[in-house]
């Protein structure tokens, strides 16, 4: 798809987006506030997914590791301010990833999998055990911050999340995107493509595939780590479920849904999984069972997700175009 | 028996009989990683469809007049009911048999989805069990320790499918064809093996050994929705520390995992969840291919 | 708006508890809109059941009510959504206030999620009513005063009975204690209250062994030789879920019953799975707020249950009663407060200052709103017996013990421990 159409077309769904506070419900922007924060983390994710190969499978544990460091530092140690918090929460990421990282990207395929599932779970085990610290399954309480040193004591924490939050997480978003989008095209983003594709080749040419992997690991944490702090702060609650194993399968779905092989297809597939299970938990209660079919039927027919059924519809539109070529079914944009 | 044997015995024979159910599930996953490298999530599934159904048919046949001791051929024929969804599933999955790994992955987690809400569809929420009927094999005691007749029965089935499958897979012709497609499959379609037929025989044989493990645990156990969830994570830490693929892997990791469970209970029983997370974690960067699995790349 | 004690009792029994006299508010609003209710309940996973019994009971008070014209005269309408984690419950409950516009909110079981909606509710400004859940961070009351929300009976309300009655009853014929309970924070404070209870009575115990099973875990045999091993006097457990009535066939299987004292607060949860084959008699055995079989029942109590028990050929646990009791409280007090300002619908705070100090007769007994929003109820346990035409154990009809929960939980403002210590029990 060529890039002035594209950004032509991200710009329409951001200002869209924007709009939706004043022009829907405010149900409706209450409801997209975590897609902002699943957006972030997606877009981490999916640097390590798509674009290293790597599928994590314990991914929710860098949302919750978000989470809890809000819980620490807004409702232990009373920080007010939501940036501080952000950066501690990005600063923990790194710092979990690290090691974690540095252990698991040794490894490909199913035992990475493994691996990052059993880290999820152990995670799980811990904030339940370890409960004087953590509160076990009660969780721990994250209060209202201050955003950009604002308190907005009209608002309440509805009014609160359907306004103010509304814009910071949607400009944080962006921000964040902008920033994933020059990682992926920066010559570190092409040793990932070219050590995902082929990690021997890559290799030989110089590229030092566990460091590499190793630092696309660490992203993820971070992005992860700082979507989960708007998922805690909307909640009010960390609680342990955020890391249970399903929660991370939740965020495949969102990948795989809106298409890895894109840059925004995970973004995509985030708000349509957030609009959709909201429309469909109101009209059955049988909704697993219709998610998993769709689920399913993306896997078998729509590899490259609802962004690749785009960018098909855009080609077929734009039919003066030359067909596509094979590098088009990888991660290109 | 003094006290503490028999104390201990208990403990012992306990961790054996969750460690027997362990290794049917986990000898399921194996035989299907081992030819198809399908990692199935839905396992968990699978072993709760054979315990929701080992119930309801346990139910109709004794209301029905069967006498008690056909309990366990009850379950048994629950459990190989249960296999026929296999080929449907497996049929489902060959759809994505040539892409990405991660596609197989997802594909078996939409099951576990979906599957969730047919249990409740069918079941209902209320979780099912049996009564005690499989005390009519009677006990073994001696002295303070006893164990319930039917779970040594457990134990020897598992053995058994432990030696009929090794038996199966070193002896018969197509154990041989198995191992070969698993080991190198275009070789073995190059050579004539009709891959699509092995296939289908390998999931249905790992279906199977999913829902006989639900079934033979369910009358000292009980069905509930959200065994299938929990279930996995026990099965993929088994398969973990044995090494995918391996089916001694799977009876030394099911072994492992029982008694350590057992033992930690009593030991120190705070940490006993974390005690196999911690071992799975050292297992896979330790030694990643498991005691008895190939090492991985 | 300050009703008097006697005022709010006369006009519960001219308009009769549960159901109101059919024209009484009709004619002029018939026609009217009907009341929306939104229902949150957990439908899958191990608290799934619990859901399923509140739904039924509410659905059941609700054709009922109907029958009679509804509440004020307009017929109410169930919104139904599904309680699961803490997150996703808070959208639902967006949903319900904001979308559907529901005029009150019920439901929860979930402690976790019960404590993280609380505060929503509280901003949203949304009458929420919890069947079974509270706002507590184990024994700490997190919002004490709150507006809108209305929260369920303590969770240690049942451990303080049962130890109570262990008390009573077995003082001086245990001494060493082994526990098994759920490791969450409603096992923990189970635990913690009984053994609190003992040292406040200064009951002679020792505990030789406490074990803490995954929550809904059914893989209890090592747990069973543990206990076993430690051959106990007394075991204590609050067991509940799934693994409630697999513990005990495992533990009847061990021989591990026989000759132990056993005290299970919560069995009632699973009563019907509680089969004779394997539970013992002269199990102390609590039923919470609904014992189906009490001897004592009020009329409307064997109505539900012979209703329940012809539908869905089961016999209800308590979830059936806190759910009856949030609809049931909620209609008394719109009624009352629309009677009572002749206006016909009141506004929230009217129905909320109805509510609190208000009382009805739910299904096991009678309920009531305190001024900081808790229930009190009406809580009933015993001992378990063969004697009866079931397959599974119910309460010997002898010794059954009815408690009002003003005797079982701190009262506002108070510390658990502190109030522990002090209080005056009767036993």
């Amino acid at each position: 798809m060529k890039q002035g159409s594209a950004l032509l077309l991200v710009a329409v769904a951001a200002g869209a987006l924007a709009l939706v506070p004043i022009l829907a419900p405010p149900f409706y922007a209450n409801l997209l506030v975590p897609f902002y924060g699943y957006a972030i983390a997606l877009l981490g994710f999916n640097l390590l997914f798509g674009y290293t190969g790597l599928l994590s499978f314990g991914h929710a544990l860098f949302l919750g590791l978000g989470a809890y460091t809000a819980a620490v530092l807004a409702g232990l140690w009373g920080i007010k301010a939501f940036e501080v918090v952000l950066l501690a929460a990005a600063l923990a990421g790194l710092i979990l990833a690290l090691p974690l990282g540095w252990l698991a990207v040794r490894y490909r395929g199913i035992f990475f999998g493994m691996l990052t599932l059993a880290y999820g779970m152990l995670a799980h085990a811990v904030l339940f055990k370890f409960y004087h610290l953590t509160g076990g399954d009660s969780g721990m309480r994250v209060p209202r911050m201050h955003l950009l040193g604002l308190e907005f004591s009209a608002y309440n924490k509805f009014e609160l999340l359907a306004g103010p939050f509304y814009y910071y997480c949607l400009t944080l978003c962006a921000l964040a995107a902008f920033l994933m989008w020059r990682i992926v095209r920066s010559p570190f983003g092409l040793h990932l493509r070219s050590l995902r594709d082929n990690a021997q080749k890559a290799e030989y040419l110089g590229v030092r595939v566990h460091q590499f992997r190793l630092a696309a690991f660490a992203v993820s944490g971070i992005y992860g780590a700082v979507g989960g702090t708007i998922l805690g702060f909307r909640t009010g609650l960390a609680d342990p479920e955020l890391v249970y194993w399903t929660h991370s399968g939740h965020l495949v779905f969102m990948t795989v849904l809106g298409g890895f092989s894109s840059f925004l297809g995970p973004v995509i597939g985030a708000l349509v999984l957030t609009l959709l299970q909201d429309q469909l938990q109101s009209l059955t209660q049988y909704w697993r069972l219709v998610l998993g079919a769709i689920l399913a039927l993306v896997v078998i027919f729509l590899p490259r997700g609802l962004a690749g059924l785009a960018i098909d519809a855009g080609q077929f539109l734009g039919r003066r175009r030359p067909a596509p070529s094979a590098a088009s079914t990888t991660t290109a944009t | 028996m003094p006290a503490a044997i028999s104390a201990i015995a208990n403990i012992v024979i306990g961790g054996i009989f969750h460690a027997a159910v362990l290794f049917l599930v986990a000898a399921g996953l194996q035989l299907v990683f081992g030819v198809q490298k399908i990692v199935n999530l839905a396992c968990g599934s699978f072993y709760a469809l054979g315990a929701y159904f080992g119930i309801t048919l346990v139910n109709y046949g004794l209301s029905a007049g069967l006498p008690d001791w056909m309990l366990l051929p009850l379950l048994l024929i629950a459990g190989l009911l249960m296999a026929l969804i296999g080929p449907p599933i497996e049929r489902l999955l060959r759809t994505v048999y040539d892409r990405d790994e991660s596609f197989q992955l997802l594909l078996t987690f939409a099951l576990v989805l979906m599957f969730q809400d047919v249990f409740r569809l069918v079941w209902g929420a209320n979780p099912r069990s049996l009564d005690n009927v499989h005390l009519v094999y009677g006990k073994w005691t001696v002295g303070d320790f006893s164990v319930p007749l039917y779970n040594l029965l457990v134990i020897s089935a598992a053995l058994l499918a432990a030696i009929l499958i090794g038996l199966f897979l070193r002896r018969t012709n197509f154990g041989r064809l198995l191992r070969a497609t698993a080991e190198n499959r275009a070789m073995a379609e190059a050579l004539g093996v009709n891959v699509r037929t092995v296939y289908a025989a390998v999931f249905t044989l790992g279906t199977l050994l999913g829902t006989l493990g639900g079934a033979l645990v369910v009358p000292t156990s009980a069905a509930s929705l959200d065994m299938a969830v929990e279930f996995v994570i026990e099965a993929f830490a088994v398969v973990v520390i044995g090494g995918l693929g391996s089916m001694p892997g799977a009876l030394a990791g099911a072994g492992l995992v029982g008694l350590i469970r057992a033992l930690a209970l009593v030991v120190y029983p705070e940490f006993e969840i974390l005690a196999i997370y911690l071992i799975v974690i050292g297992v896979l960067l330790l030694r990643p291919s498991g005691l008895f699995g190939r090492p991985a790349t | 708006m300050k009703l008097s004690r006697r005022a709010l009792l006369t006009s519960l029994a001219a308009t009769g508890a549960g159901a109101t006299a059919p024209g009484v508010f009709a004619p002029a609003v018939a026609q009217a809109k009907p009341c929306r209710v939104g229902i949150l309940a957990p439908r899958s996973g191990i608290a799934a059941s619990a859901g399923e019994s509140g739904l039924r009971a509410t659905q059941w008070a609700v054709e009922k009510f109907n029958a009679g014209g509804g509440i004020a005269g307009r017929r109410i309408e169930l919104v139904i959504e599904e309680e699961t984690n803490p997150k996703d419950t808070i959208e639902r409950f967006q949903r319900l206030v904001q979308q559907e516009k529901v005029d009150c909110v019920q439901g929860i079981v979930s402690t976790g999620v019960g404590l993280a909606l609380g505060p929503v509710a509280e901003e949203a400004r949304a009458l929420t009513i919890y069947w079974d859940g509270t706002t507590q961070d184990g024994v700490d009351e997190k919002l004490p005063n709150p507006k809108y929300l209305f929260r369920s009976t303590d969770n240690e309300c049942e451990a303080v009975m049962s130890s109570l009655l262990a008390i009573k009853h077995w003082r001086g014929q245990f001494k060493t204690i082994a526990g098994i309970n759920p490791d969450y924070s409603y096992g923990r404070n189970n635990m913690a209250a009984f053994v609190a209870l003992l040292k406040r009575f200064n009951i002679e115990h020792e505990v030789i062994t406490e074990q803490w099973p995954k929550v809904g875990t059914m893989e209890l045999t090592s747990h069973v030789a543990a206990l076993k091993a430690a051959k106990p006097d007394l075991i204590f457990s609050s067991l509940l879920f799934a693994d409630l009535p697999v513990f005990m066939k495992q533990a009847h299987a061990a021989e591990l019953t026989k000759g132990t004292k056993l005290v299970f607060p919560a069995a009632g949860w699973q009563h019907t799975l509680m089969k004779k084959d394997f539970t013992p008699e002269g199990m102390i055995f609590g039923h919470n707020t609904l014992y189906f079989d009490n001897p004592k029942a009020t009329p409307l109590q064997k109505e539900f249950v012979t209703w329940y028990a012809d539908r869905f050929k089961d016999y209800p646990n308590w979830e059936a009663d806190r759910a009856y009791f949030a609809i049931a409280s909620y209609k008394e007090a719109v009624e009352k407060a629309a009677n009572s300002k002749g206006t016909a619908w009141p506004t929230i705070d009217d129905v909320i200052g109805a509510l609190e100090g208000s009382s009805v007769e739910s299904l096991g007994g009678k309920g009531s709103w305190r001024k900081d929003h808790i229930a009190d109820q009406t809580f009933v346990q015993g001992f378990s017996t063969h004697a009866n035409k079931y397959d599974f154990v119910t309460l010997d009809p002898a010794r059954i013990e009815t408690m009002y929960s003003t005797e079982l939980q701190k009262p506002a403002g108070a510390n658990f421990w502190d109030w522990l210590k002090a209080a005056k029990f009767q036993i």
